[in-house]
């Protein structure tokens, strides 16, 4: 039997000024799944969790948590949930404690419960040692995750996270995803955007692609993927570093009009119309002295070219 | 309601958290009033009891008759200038440089020996050289070369009558000079003055800067949560409003309680009119804080429209230098700035020691003024927040 419905969008459309953001968009997310909003950038993800939140007001359309909207009762919206920006919005110049305390308060949380919660979640996101640190001696990971915690302090049903895994690295973002897992699996309704394939289908029960504001497919990882897969070979990676930009330009002029070559920070993203194009891509990738950390395809239809390619990269998983 | 008071305290409280994260800094929002109050007021401190500053005058003599010689000595000698006899050319030469004012006894002035009452002569023209920014000095030259020139002239004129008793050109009655107050032997102290004037100027610099850490505050991702929380707007007013204006009081509290201690600067009115006055005034820094961060726009655009703001008020208000010194015009606009009856109040009720009643005007005018300011902050923030919301900007 199927969990309940938590966060309900219908046939939202949100407007910035003008121009259309969200078309109709209808989605919703079940008590113990993370759904992964896809697409590339300007897509809408990001105006879809701001809906979400109950920060933006749709043009149209109905958003309800737990069957309430925000224009009823904001304050029993807000409690039911927890919102995780990009960017971590948390007071770099106060301690973590004191950040959750704050948060906490501003959910109607206090005395003995307050400072319950603040440790038991400190600790689950394994912050505990750090309880009494400024937040800024902390790393980027360290960052989102006490961002992560300051959304599940007041224990929402619905968890929203724009782009978590942006600014981590490969161990962070796995851990971060393990931790996600664990509080699908507690019963949290979990919303996330991602414009990197590979996240959504490892981490992702459902994925809801979108494209210029509109709501283009939808359905389980391994479905979507497989449609894809079928028509380009694909690579994704983690880089040791960014190469510069003239390299990157000399490199994409090697690589020709059939080879896509995407680099978001370190993150690598190379598409090529077969297995044997995308083996000469990474070829030419190596050669030019662009170290990997970790590479991957989705699907595992890429196996073969990978492993060939494996001695040059150094540090294959 | 108790849910939204102890959500505007929460707030409060985070931001009286932030305010001491940079000790030093907010160490530095105590010690700099109290540095600008004590520089003020010690360049315009005048003891009660003090000798007149002399003024510096420059005599030239171009007659050599007994009577120009007469007149020049009596300049020479008189308690109120440093004068000295010099030639025209070094007269010129140090009013240039704004060294001193110069008279000049022209050749014929000796004719004024043989005036008389109702004959009319031709007049010799006695010079009065001063720098183009030296109308005070010029105007008090002027009043004592008058005096001692008629004095000397009407000895001349009337020698049958004095018969060698210049007693008689005495002036026949005597000036008292009485300074009055509210409260009868209030003697004015500079320092009062500006431990008044610098702590408002650097309530509203500090109002300023807490509206520009409110700025700040919207603009990263953090107030994305705070939004995303459904925080009612009163209570984010009212936070920010308690934080600052709680801040300020102590700021006030430091500064006067330094004036005290060090200036005797003294509240010798109304202490109860002292508190409110003190309080509104928070309130007013408050609330212009609230103000710069609702309509401010950029931080560095709301910075500099601020800094010209406050200097202009504090300048007109006479938070600087007393009112009595502006223009007729700047005095008649300076009432429509909360500056002025800010200081007013301040000062009727410290150095001119005034009871409660005559510091209410004050009070009920600063009052209106902060809560027309944080009526218009509230109704921006309003409408910027329902924008936000529906994605207009």
């Amino acid at each position: 039997m199927p969990l309940p419905v938590a966060l309900s969008l219908v046939d939202v459309t949100v407007r910035y000024a003008e121009r259309v953001a969200l078309e109709s968009v209808s989605l919703d997310v079940r008590r113990g799944e993370i759904v992964g909003l896809l697409g590339p950038n300007g897509s809408g993800k990001s105006t879809t969790l701001a809906v979400a939140a109950g920060i933006l007001e749709p043009a149209c359309g109905v958003v309800t948590v737990e069957g309430r909207t925000r224009e009823a009762d904001p304050g029993a919206f807000a409690i039911r949930v927890g919102l995780v920006p990009q960017e971590p919005a948390v007071y770099d110049e106060l301690t973590a404690a004191q950040n959750l305390t704050f948060f906490g308060e501003l959910y109607g949380l206090c005395g003995s419960d307050l400072r319950r919660r603040v440790s038991q979640t400190l600790a689950r996101v394994k912050l505990s040692d750090r309880a009494q640190h400024r937040v800024s001696t902390f790393s980027g990971g360290m960052k989102q995750r006490l961002n992560l915690a300051a959304a599940l302090l007041h224990d929402p049903p619905v968890l929203l996270l724009d782009e978590p895994t942006a600014s981590l690295d490969p161990a962070s973002r796995d851990a971060l995803f393990a931790d996600l897992t664990r509080f699908r699996d507690d019963g949290h309704a979990i919303l996330l955007t991602t414009h990197h394939i590979d996240e959504a289908e490892s981490g992702c029960d459902r994925i809801a692609v979108l494209e210029k504001g509109k709501l283009v497919a939808s359905g389980a990882p391994s479905e979507l993927l497989r449609a894809k897969s079928t028509e380009r070979a694909v690579l994704y990676g983690h880089l040791r570093s960014r190469p510069p930009k003239y390299l990157e330009r000399a490199i994409r002029r090697r690589l020709g009009a059939g080879v896509e070559l995407e680099i978001t920070g370190r993150r690598l993203r190379l598409a090529a119309d077969t297995s044997e194009r995308l083996g000469e891509a990474l070829a030419t990738l190596l050669a030019e002295g662009i170290e990997l950390e970790a590479c991957r395809t989705p699907a595992g239809t890429l196996e073969r070219v990978l492993r060939a390619e494996e001695c040059g990269a150094g540090e294959h998983p | 309601m108790t849910n939204k008071v102890s959500l505007t305290l929460t707030l409060a409280c985070k931001d009286w958290r932030l305010f001491w994260v940079d000790r030093r800094a907010a160490v530095l929002c105590f010690v700099v009033p109290v540095l600008l109050a004590s520089a003020f007021g010690t360049i315009f401190h005048r003891p009660a009891n003090a000798i007149a500053a002399k003024l510096a005058v420059l005599v030239v003599v171009e007659d050599d008759g007994p009577f120009t010689r007469q007149v020049a000595n009596e300049l020479l000698t008189s308690p109120r200038f440093d004068a000295k006899q010099v030639s025209r050319a070094e007269a010129e030469a140090a009013v240039a440089e704004r060294k001193a004012v110069a008279v000049v006894l022209p050749a014929g002035f000796e004719r004024l020996k043989s005036w008389q009452p109702g004959v009319t002569t031709e007049q010799p023209e006695l010079l009065l050289l001063h720098h183009p920014n030296a109308a005070p000095e010029r105007q008090m030259a002027q009043g004592v070369v008058t005096e001692t020139v008629m004095k000397r002239v009407t000895r001349e004129a009337f020698t049958d009558v004095l018969k060698g008793d210049e007693t008689v050109l005495a002036p026949p009655f005597k000036i008292e000079a009485v300074g009055v107050s509210t409260r009868n032997g209030t003697q004015f102290n500079s320092y009062s003055h500006s431990f008044c004037g610098m702590t408002l100027q650097y309530l509203l610099f500090w109002g300023m800067e807490s509206g520009l850490l409110f700025l700040r505050e919207r603009q990263r991702s953090v107030w994305t949560r705070v939004r995303a929380a459904a925080v009612p707007l009163p209570c984010i007013i009212g936070g920010k409003v308690l934080a600052t204006a709680f801040i300020a009081l102590l700021q006030v509290m430091v500064t006067f309680g330094v004036g005290y201690v060090a200036f005797g600067v003294r509240i010798d009115g109304s202490v109860l009119g002292f508190a409110l006055l003190a309080m509104t005034a928070c309130g007013l820094a408050a609330a212009t804080g609230l103000l710069v961060a609702a309509i401010g726009g950029t931080e560095a655009r709301a910075r500099n429209v601020s800094i010209l703001v406050i200097l202009g008020v504090s300048m007109l208000g006479g938070l600087w230098v007393p009112a009595f010194l502006l223009p007729t015009w700047a005095r008649e606009f300076s009432l429509a700035l909360p500056t002025t009856w800010a200081l007013r109040g301040f000062e009727t009720v410290t150095w001119q020691g005034g009871g409660f009643r005559s510091a209410l005007p004050s009070i009920a005018a600063v009052t209106g003024f902060t809560l027309a300011l944080l009526a218009l902050a509230a109704l921006r923030l309003k409408l910027a927040e329902r924008s936000l919301r529906q994605g207009k900007t």
